[in-house]
Formats: C-alpha cells, structure tokens, sequence
C-alpha cells in the first residue's frame, strides 16, 4: 500500500460483466466488459437509456447484484484492493462508509418506519464508533451540509412527511456520514423539480469538490453531465461505446449514439446541426446482428458493423470509441 | 384527537353492520327444517300444546315481527332462552365463551411464538434445515385436520404416556372451580390463590393448545415469511444494505414493516377460531361457545346461534379496533 | 394494435411471462426434478385417484359390510388396518373414500371458483363506472362482508341443515363458504389491470366492455385464481370431513374420512387408534399432497417467482452438464 500514489485510482473496474441466467437459453449479460478507473476527487458521469445497464452497473459495484444474477467476469479494485478477495462482512464495512450511494426516489427507499435521525443515526452507529449525544450533534451538523432549514424539527421527522427535495437531501447527508471516499450517484437527481434538481446538483457539486470526494455520477440526462463531470462515458446496451474528457466529449462527439443522445438534449438548432452531422435521427429498428449491438438503431452501419463487433479504440488522447465508422469533423 | 374522530366514525358503522349480521343469521336460521315446539314438546305433544307453545314463542307471528322483537328483546340485554340448556342464552355464553376466548388465545400466542420466528428464519436464510422447515411447515400444519390431530395427541399423552388429566372438559370432576371473576380458569385460579385448580386448569389446556397452536403456526409462518421476504426485498432494504448496515439490522427493520401483515392474519385467525375452534372443543369436550352453537344448529335450537353469531361480531369489531390501534402504533403514516 | 404498447408497465404481464423463455412442458419436468416434493404431490394425488376408481378391484373387502364377530381387529393379516367397532375393514374403507370426499371437494370448489370469479370480475369491473353498475358491484362485496363476518365452519353447517343432509347440500355449503374467496381475488385483480396501460388503450380503442373483459382482463387475471383453487382443494377436503366429523355431512356408514374419525373416536380413549388414526392419516395425506401440488401452481402463476426459477434450473442445468 504504501508505494500507491496519489493518482493511484480510487476505484478501478475492469472487464466487469454481470449476467443473469435464463432457462434453455444463453444467460443475458446486463453489464459487458466494462472498464472505469476513477481518480481521487474525479467526477465521471455515465449516461444512458433505461435499460443500458446504468443501476446495474451501481450495484455490481456495491457487490449487491440481484439474484439471481451475478458478477460472471471482471475485477473491482478499491484502493487498490480486489474487492471479489473480501468476505462478506469486509465489504459491509465498506459500504455506507468508503463507497456511499445516493439513490433516487428516496421517498420509497428510506424505511417509512424510522425517523430522519434513526436513519442517519443507524449508519453512523454501525460505521464510526460515536456515542448517542454525538451521533445526535453528527447528525444535525450533516443536514445542515446539505442545507435543509430547520434540522432540529427535521432529524425527528418521517419520510412521508418530507418533499421530494428534502429527502434527496436526506439521502445525501447518509451518503455523506462516514466521510466516503468515493459516491456513486445513480440517477439521483431524475424525480425532482427542475428548479430543485438545479439546487441539489449544485450542493452535490459543491461537497465533493470541497472533499475531494470521487463521485460516479449515473443518470439519463446527458445535459447535467456538462455541467460538472470531469469525464462523461455513454454507456449502451450494457457497454461503455463512448467516454471521454468533458471538453473533448461535447466539442467532438465520436459515437452516432452519443450524437444521438446529444441532438436529443440539444434545444439551440444550431448545436443540434453541429452535432449531427451527416448523422440523421431516427434510423428505423433492424434485426439484432452480431456486431455492434447499436447496428440496428444506427444509419451509418455498414456490413461490417453487422458482423464485426467494434473494440473501444482511442480517438484523441483520453477519449475513446466503440465503432467501425466514428464521426469526423 | 384524530384518534377519537377514527373511533367515533368506526362505532357509527359497527350498529348497522350488526343489524345487518344479525338479520341474515336470523332469516338463514329460520330456514332450517325443524319445529322447536316439536322438539320441546316431544313426539307426544297434543296439537293444542303445540299451538300453546308456538304462541308462547312468537313462532306464530309473521317472520319480519318476530325478528323485531328478538331485536328489542336484543337491545335490553336479552338474548333468549335455549331450550335444550333451558337457560338464558347470556348465561350460557357468559360460561361458554370465556372457555373459547382462553384456548384460542393461547393457542394462538403458541402459534405466534412457533410462526414467527420461523417465518423470519425462513425469509433470511436462502437453504439449511430452517429454511426448509419454514418451506414445509406451513404445508404439513395446513394438511392436519385439527380434530383428528387433537385425537392423535390424546392416544399418545393420555392414553398412552397418561402424561396428561383425561380430555374431558377444562377442569377434573373433583375439583373445585375457583370463583369465576374473568372467566379465564388460568386468571381466576390464580386470583384465587388456587394452585392446585391453576395446576389442573392448566395439564387440561395443554393438548387442545397444542393442537391449535401448532396447526395455526401455519398460516402466521407462511405470511410472516413471505411478507418478510418482500420487506428484505424492497427499496428501503436494499438500500439498508447499500448503506453498508449490518444483515441483522436489515432484518429487525424489514420485520418492524412486516408486522402490520402479521398482526393482520392473527387477528384473521382469531375470528376464525372463536367459531373455528369447535372441532377440537368436541374432541375436548370442552364446553365452549363453538360447540354451543353447533349443537343449537343441529337441533334447531335458534337462540344459541344467534347469541353466538353476535358475541363472535361483536369480538371481530373489537378485535379488528384493536388490530387498527396496532397499525397506529407502528406505522406514523396512519397517524 | 392500440392494445400492446412494447415495453414498460404497460405491457400485458401474461406475453411477458413466456418471453421469459420459461415455458412448456420441459420446464414443468425441470421443476419437479428440482423439487421433489411438488412431484411428491403429483404422486400422493394420482395415487388417490387411482386407488378410488379402482377401489372395487383393489379393496379386499366390502366397505360397508360390517362383521360383528370381527371388531376391532389390531392392524394385521387380512385386515391391513384393522378393523372398526361394527367390524368393517378399514382398509377397504379407507380407499373408497376419496370417491367422496374428492368428489364433494372438487365439486364445491370448482362451483365457487366459477361463481365466484364471475361476480367478482363483473363487480371490479364495473366499481369504476359509474351508474346502476356501481350499485350493483357494492351490493355484490356488501353481501360478501357479510357472508365473511359469519363464524365460516357455524355458517357452513347451517348451510347443510337448512338444505336436508345430503351430498349436494355439502357440495353447496362447501361452495358458499368458499365463493367470497374467488369474488374477492378475482375483484382484486380486475382493479389492478383495469388500470393498466394496455387496457386503457384498448378502451381509447374502442373494445367493447366485453371484449376487453374477455381478451384482457380474464386472461391476465387467471393465474391467481387457478393458483388459489389448486390451493383451495385440499381446504375443501378437510371442510368436508369436518362437516361428517360432526354429523353434518355423509351419514355413516358411507366410506368417507371425517366420519370414520368420528366413529373411532370414542375408542381411542380405550387404545384402539387404528379405527380413527388411519383414516385420518389417509386424510392429511392427501391434503399435503393439493398443498404441495398448490405450491408448485403459485410459483408456476407469479411470473417474478418463475423468473427466479428459471434462473435457478437454468444454474443447476449447467452444473449439471459441467460435471458430465
């Protein structure tokens, strides 16, 4: 450990495959070969659609697959550390406390039966070694991070009684509790307000670059992505196709998925134009081929796309690409 | 405040439905073939006897008259006379009822501490003995039929170990029944101090509890299992986990949620078994209210019937009231 | 068609479950093979069933003959379980029954499922227009609650003695207690996937009420109800003994469980068992073995819980070849 460097990553991710069985059939893998190392204090977002594997890849990081599903290939270092050699208790005391999360909806996943300050109190309780005044000082010091007015009457407050907004605050002041070193944020943000979400984004922002927290920041709204990510990745279809620095992802888009994407989120037509390109939205679904899992949907495919499965291949420096034809510009 | 407004509505509804209950037993009853004169009187009754006495009854007035009269009578406390114990019906329940009430309580306090915990065992643990135990439990208790497994412990604790006092009633012939304050033999024995009727009270409780009880497990274990199963399930659970709390954290927290459903199918079982219990009171000879009602049934003996069919609803809504309070208690969204 | 947008909730959960890729017979045999004890249950059934329609072949006695210098025989040659107090071969007894208690079971359940599932599909149905419909579906789940708010066992033995004992009256009585069951499932069901998407559309669409309950609702709505009748049965066979038990249902000397208990009741205090503990035994049997047969339809019927199955038989297929 001690020849680790600064720059060492905080969580590394490679060839990660998860695969859920089916009967008389191949078993249909989720989450294919990814590979994702985050630097201390990097902000790396992933987008999606539903479906592309983005709570999957969340949870296969936590370990916590859905059975009956499981991790079938690949290697989830932490700090170094090979988190498949750990037993089950080494990797509890992990979560909440090295790795946090912060969810969406928290409304239906906090426990309706336990207050705002048991549900903080529990992670503090079973992570850190606090007695009960202090877990109580802990608490209300950890909500007024996260900004909620009036934390002495919240800390006592149910979950049905809190808005949508609060709750995400919530969530974050657990996530934040036994100071992690990395969060994964899966699309924490999506129910809120607009107006809210702004102010949640911006807190959320704000507390990891303050603590040089890594953060994987997982969503379906690649416009957010822009705004604080280091480095966005595209993932499709359970594969990582695009991923790249923030500057270079948006200024020079290589995948027609990701452009897709892009023109969607787009509102200025002129964006929009400069995005697409040559690239026309809305190619009609063709048969499911061997190859580049985004053939079907793409009007650029060609024979080889068909048939021959792309590598992810760099482009520029740090930014790489899963496709036979990328975009030039 | 809310609480008070909650019962005040829930009292508005319990007359109607009452009424409502009461009146369908009371057309049901009064399909059953059968003369209750005749049946008083014997095969040698003269006509004009039977006529005297059907008069007598009311049995000559026109079915709508004579339901609101048994609803007057009702409403000041009478229940009718049975005319095969020829005793007012409340007297009869007064003694009957609380012989029900204590063995199906406790047969159902084995029940829960049998369901329960298996239920919970089965739900966290996914293989090994106790999952497998919960797995079937519920399936081989559900199969036994309670009378004849009343039967089957009878051959081996008494006719055969003679481990327990003969089953035959709540109490040996020779001894003497404590003053009856609650009704409830256990209570009262020891309210009086008499141990040695509380001693024998109790080896004649042992096998009808034991033959509820262990049937009834059944369904609190199946539920309490599955209903724990999808609270480990859920949103809140996974996120316990993601939050890195320790498994049994995880499982006192899915339990607290799955109590309410718990609660839910005792309380199911408890109505079922005031009436339920019968079977097993005739196996037991146990006097009690189920049996009461059966034998008023199978003899035309209407007073009985609807005494008990309106004790049972009435101990429903009660318990149903109390089973509200209880969700109150654990879950702050009904507050 | 308006009627099956591709993904997401609003697609019919019935097409789901087979796109699972976990149909067919093939599958059914991979489940029993991974649990025993559900073909355990197909077994103990067939084995009742056959055994009572041969009962005439294979019974060495006439069940109903009874030989009073042979009572109370002990378990032995020739009599396998002995004999009763009137000297009948219990054994004979025991496997005539079943033409009984299965037929009046059976009967009842399925007069209750049908009936049942009727009303209760029309009351979900039309709760939510409005109009007469609305009056009529409340009045339906009124006369349920009350129905329900009887002590079931009290309720189904006045059944039978208003109706004169009687096989049919015990068919209805079993049948009565049980309809609220169906009605209430049923009503259930048609509340949830009234307000599925698909159906939704189909009404945009302009199905007729009809067609909508026919191809959509009855369809989707059938599993549960199939998995609570299997369940159901054995209930209904122990609801009939019960009723014999106490003299409400077949009069002695008809070969039927729950009134051979009765009559070997009063000897088991004097260390006879055999009259009462083998028909009972033969009872509970036959119970366990619906149950187990019930458990196997409730995971065939919930598409998440046969998913998981799936998953499951699909591992231990592997393994299986790995190690070949």
């Amino acid at each position: 450990m001690s020849d680790r460097q600064p720059q060492d990553p905080v969580i590394a991710l490679e060839g990660l495959t998860v695969a859920f069985p089916r009967y008389g059939g191949e078993p249909v893998r989720v989450l294919k070969g990814i590979d994702l190392a985050l630097a201390p204090g990097e902000v790396v977002g992933v987008v999606g659609e539903s479906g592309s594997g983005k709570t999957m890849l969340a949870r296969a990081i936590m370990r916590l697959v859905p059975r009956p599903g499981r991790i079938e290939a690949g290697r989830i270092s932490f700090d170094g550390r090979d988190m498949g050699q750990l037993d089950g208790e080494a990797l509890r005391r992990l979560r909440g406390r090295d790795i946090a999360m912060i969810i969406a909806n928290p409304r239906s996943e906090l426990d309706p039966l336990e207050t705002v300050g048991q549900q903080i109190g529990n992670v503090l309780r079973h992570h850190l070694t606090l007695d009960k005044p202090a877990i109580r000082a802990r608490s209300l010091e950890l909500l007024r991070q996260v900004s909620i007015p009036d934390p002495e009457r919240r800390i006592n407050a149910y979950p049905h009684e809190l808005s949508g907004g609060m709750a995400q605050r919530v969530v974050m002041a657990i996530a934040l509790a036994c100071q992690p070193r990395f969060i994964i944020s899966d699309d924490a943000t999506s129910g809120l307000d607009v107006t809210v979400q702004a102010q949640v984004l911006e807190l959320m922002r704000k507390l990891v670059v303050e603590r040089g927290t890594s953060l994987l920041f997982i969503t379906r709204d690649i416009g957010i992505t822009a705004h604080f990510c280091d480095r966005v990745a595209v993932l499709f279809a359970g594969e990582i196709v695009e991923i790249g620095p923030r500057h270079a992802f948006f200024a020079d888009p290589k995948h027609p998925y990701a452009i897709l994407l892009l023109a969607a989120y787009a509102q200025n037509e002129r964006l929009r134009r400069y995005w697409l390109g040559d690239t026309t939205a809305g190619a009609a679904e063709g048969p499911a081929t061997t190859g580049c899992p985004f053939a079907r949907r793409c009007v650029r495919a060609q024979d080889r796309c068909r048939t021959e499965h792309p590598r992810l291949e760099e482009m520029a420096p740090g930014h790489f690409a899963r496709c036979h034809f990328p975009v030039e510009r | 405040m809310q609480l008070l407004a909650y019962l005040g509505r829930r009292l508005l509804f319990v007359a109607p439905q009452l009424v409502g209950i009461l009146l369908v037993s009371f057309f049901l009853l009064k399909l059953i073939p059968g003369d209750p004169a005749v049946m008083m009187l014997g095969p040698f009754a003269t006509d004009d006897g039977l006529a005297r006495l059907r008069a007598e009854l009311g049995l000559d007035r026109s079915l709508l008259e004579q339901f609101l009269i048994y609803l007057g009578n009702v409403l000041q406390g009478d229940l009718g006379t049975s005319w095969q114990t020829t005793l007012p019906v409340t007297t009869d329940l007064a003694q009957r009822f609380p012989a029900t009430l204590e063995l199906v309580t406790l047969a159902l306090l084995l029940a829960l501490a049998i369901g329960v915990p298996l239920g919970v065992a089965g739900a966290r643990y996914k293989k090994g003995l106790l999952r497998t135990t919960a797995d079937y439990y519920g399936l081989f208790a559900g199969a036994l039929p309670d009378f004849w497994f009343g039967l089957v412990l009878i051959f081996l604790f008494y006719t055969t170990w003679a481990l327990v006092p003969a089953p035959l009633g709540r109490l040996d012939f020779v001894i003497l029944p404590p003053p009856e304050i609650t009704g409830s033999l256990l209570i009262d024995s020891t309210l009086a101090g008499n141990w040695q009727a509380l001693r024998n009270a109790a080896g004649h409780l042992v096998l009808p509890v034991l033959t509820l009880g262990l049937i009834n497990a059944g369904p609190i274990l199946k539920m309490t299992q599955s209903t724990m199963e999808r609270m480990l399930e859920s949103d809140f659970s996974r996120y316990a986990e993601m939050c890195g709390l320790p498994e049994r954290v995880v499982a006192r927290k899915a339990l607290r949620n799955a109590l309410p459903s718990v609660v839910t199918i005792v309380s199911v079982l408890y109505g079922f078994l005031i009436g339920g219990a019968v079977l097993v009171e005739i196996v037991f000879s146990w006097g009690g209210a189920g049996q009461y009602a059966v034998g008023g049934v199978l003899n035309a003996d209407l007073n009985p019937v609807m005494g008990f069919v309106l004790y049972s609803a009435i101990l429903s809504l009660v318990i149903y009231l109390i089973v509200d309070l209880i969700y109150f208690a654990i879950d702050p969204r009904t507050r | 068609m308006a009627e099956a947008p591709a993904k997401g909730d609003g697609a019919p959960p019935g097409s789901s479950a087979t796109a699972g890729g976990s149909g067919g017979i093939a599958f059914f045999l991979a489940l029993l093979r991974a649990r025993p004890a559900y073909a355990l249950g197909y077994v103990i059934v067939a084995t009742v069933v056959v055994l009572a329609v041969l009962a005439p072949w294979v019974a060495p006695y006439n069940p109903v003959q009874a030989s009073p210098v042979d009572f109370l025989k002990p378990p032995g040659w020739p009599h396998v379980m002995g004999t009763d107090a009137t000297g009948m071969d219990i054994f004979s007894r025991v496997i005539y029954a079943p033409r009984i208690d299965l037929a009046i079971a059976l009967a009842g359940t399925l007069i209750s499922a049908v009936v049942g599932s009727a009303l209760g599909a029309a009351a979900g149905y039309y709760e939510a227009q409005r109009g007469i419909g609305t009056f009529a579906a409340g009045f339906v789940m009124r006369a349920a609650d009350v129905l329900q708010a009887f002590p079931v066992f009290v309720f189904a033995i006045a059944v039978v003695a208003v109706l004169g004992q009687s096989l049919q009256s015990v068919v209805i009585a079993v049948a009565f207690v049980n309809t609220p069951i169906y009605l209430r499932l049923m009503r259930g069901q048609v509340l949830s996937i009234r307000r599925m998407r698909y159906v939704e559309a189909a009404y945009i669409a302009g199905v007729s009420d009809f067609g909508i309950i026919r191809r959509h609702v009855i369809p989707n709505a059938m599993a549960p109800v199939l998995a609570q009748l299997s369940v159901n049965i054995g209930w209904a066979i122990l609801l009939t003994a019960a009723l014999s038990f106490i003299g409400a249902g077949v009069e002695a000397p008809t070969p039927e469980w729950g009134s051979m208990i009765a009559m070997g009741f009063q000897s088991i205090i004097t260390g006879h068992w055999w009259p009462s503990i083998f028909p009972g035994l033969a009872l509970a049997v036959t119970v366990f073995g619906f149950a187990l047969i019930g458990s196997s339809v409730e995971v065939l019927a919930d598409p998440a819980r046969r998913r998981a199955l799936a998953g499951e038989l699909e591992a231990r297929r592997r393994a299986r070849l790995a190690t070949a």
